[in-house]
């Protein structure tokens, strides 16, 4: 009898809120704890509103916000924008920079030479191997973009931006900033699995399980510690297959092809756009690289699965994270960064 | 009358103590981390909550079209969808706590339920 009772207990109902936005060209979900149902509701109005802006702000194909500044950056001439479009377009330069150009959001037109800028899946024979060099040539890169206040300027006509790498996370840390201003204080919020939380689950910590990038199941798991992002990149996400060959959507922009070295990097930080562009830019980084990159980019939380399935890992993370897979993988700790 | 434990009960008094973690372990531990139910949601509501032990084909109606769902051995997955892209169909099978699939352009999605769910999301 103390068995069943014990048992029962663990499916008592919770004050737990779920719901699922479709927003962002994607499917949000918000997780919040202990919030009455109609501040909740109110949550998720405010987010969905949020998700909506940010994604008719930024969208890189469909006429923007952004698609009118690619249009200015095409010529020498400075332009003003909307002082809301600032933030994000300085952020995203910074984080830019300290990556080395790893992360690369001005690479607008190689993702559109790809196939990449479009509702669809490329269907086709990659572009020409001139095309992709004739771009790569030219540079592109947020160094290239000068900004004064509200005033914008373009040093290379090749510069196209492309927020897709960090749009996910930028938007995350908007909903988590938006649910804290409303009084909510445990909370989750998953757009395309760019992760943030805050607070609790309950007594207990959020917990996130980390999937496989071959496979269908989880990998690992972890428990998320007060506020924390946890966002991974792979090769398997957006893709397409030619004659066999899968190529990423995720493109470095030193050589204009898509990554082949490392599998997914996932990172985990305090916010969710560093976390964001530092996956992007590690997945693109050699294997020798990639702890350069994250010590300028202030990560230190970094699991790195290349190709052929070696697992490389920062101490700070492996002595948090929990492997779900059975056997194992082995994993190489790599010097603290 | 007296009351002996003779070996015979000793014998079974151990093996209920063995298999008790076992049954504990197997119905409630490792395999609560597959799900037992899955929600059915259109346009983020949910619309059905549908067990994942039998084995049947589900026709939902999204914005586009009817979406179709099929579920088998504690799986659910699209099998066909009204979208250009069949990312849904692509996707394949859930199965575990907080997994979810969906079809965006039709707005129909399911999450896998578990009893205690294992994760709270899943990072991808």
């Amino acid at each position: 009898m103390l068995l069943v009772t014990l048992l029962c207990s663990c499916s008592k109902s919770e004050p737990l809120y779920q719901e699922q936005i479709f927003a962002l060209g994607s499917l949000v979900e918000i997780s919040l704890w202990g919030v009455d149902p109609a501040l909740a509701a109110q949550a998720s109005a405010r987010l969905t509103e949020d998700f909506n802006r940010i994604h008719t702000t930024w969208h890189a194909w469909e006429p923007s916000a952004l698609t009118r500044i690619n249009e200015h950056l095409t010529r020498a001439a400075a332009f003003s924008v909307d002082a809301e479009l600032i933030p994000l377009l300085t952020r995203a330069r910074a984080l830019s920079l300290a990556s080395g150009g790893l992360f690369n959001p001005g690479i607008g037109k190689l993702l559109a030479l790809w196939g990449f800028q479009s509702d669809e899946r490329p269907n086709g024979p990659p572009p020409d191997a001139p095309a992709i060099a004739a771009l790569v040539a030219r540079h592109p890169g947020m160094a290239d973009l000068h900004i004064d206040g509200t005033t914008l300027r373009s040093a290379n006509p090749a510069l196209q931006l492309d927020f897709g790498a960090i749009g996910q996370g930028y938007a995350v840390d908007i909903a988590i900033e938006h649910l804290r201003r409303l009084g909510i204080h445990n909370a989750l919020v998953n757009a395309s699995g760019d992760i943030r939380v805050i607070g609790k689950h309950g007594k207990r910590p959020w917990r996130i399980g980390i999937r496989d990038p071959r496979g269908p199941g989880i990998l690992a798991s972890i428990e998320m510690q007060g506020d924390e992002s946890i966002v991974t990149s792979g090769d398997y996400e957006r893709y397409f297959k030619y004659k066999g060959k899968r190529y990423s959507h995720i493109l470095d922009p030193r050589s204009g092809y898509p990554v082949n070295g490392a599998a997914s990097v996932t990172v985990l930080h305090d916010n969710a756009i560093v976390a964001d562009a530092a996956s992007t830019a590690l997945l693109v980084a050699g294997a020798n690289e990639w702890q350069g990159v994250a010590r300028a980019l202030g990560v230190k939380h970094v699991m790195r699965i290349a190709a052929n399935g070696t697992v490389q890992m920062t101490p700070l993370l492996a002595q948090r994270l929990h492997f779900e897979a059975a056997p194992a993988p082995k994993v190489e700790l790599v010097a603290p960064l | 009358m007296t009351t002996r434990i003779t070996g015979a009960d000793a014998v079974v008094i151990a093996l209920a103590l063995i298999l008790l973690p076992y049954l504990y372990l197997t119905y409630w531990g490792g395999a609560a981390t597959q799900g037992e139910q899955a929600r059915i949601l259109r346009g983020g509501q949910q619309i059905a909550l549908v067990s994942l032990h039998e084995h049947r084909h589900l026709s939902i109606a999204g914005v586009l079209g009817p979406s179709l769902l099929e579920i088998k051995d504690g799986k659910i997955r699209f099998i066909d969808s009204p979208c250009r892209n069949k990312q849904c169909v692509h996707s394949g099978w859930v199965s575990l706590g907080g997994e979810f699939a969906a079809c965006l352009p039709n707005r129909i999605s399911v999450q896998v339920v578990g009893r205690e769910p294992r994760f709270d999301s899943i990072n991808f």
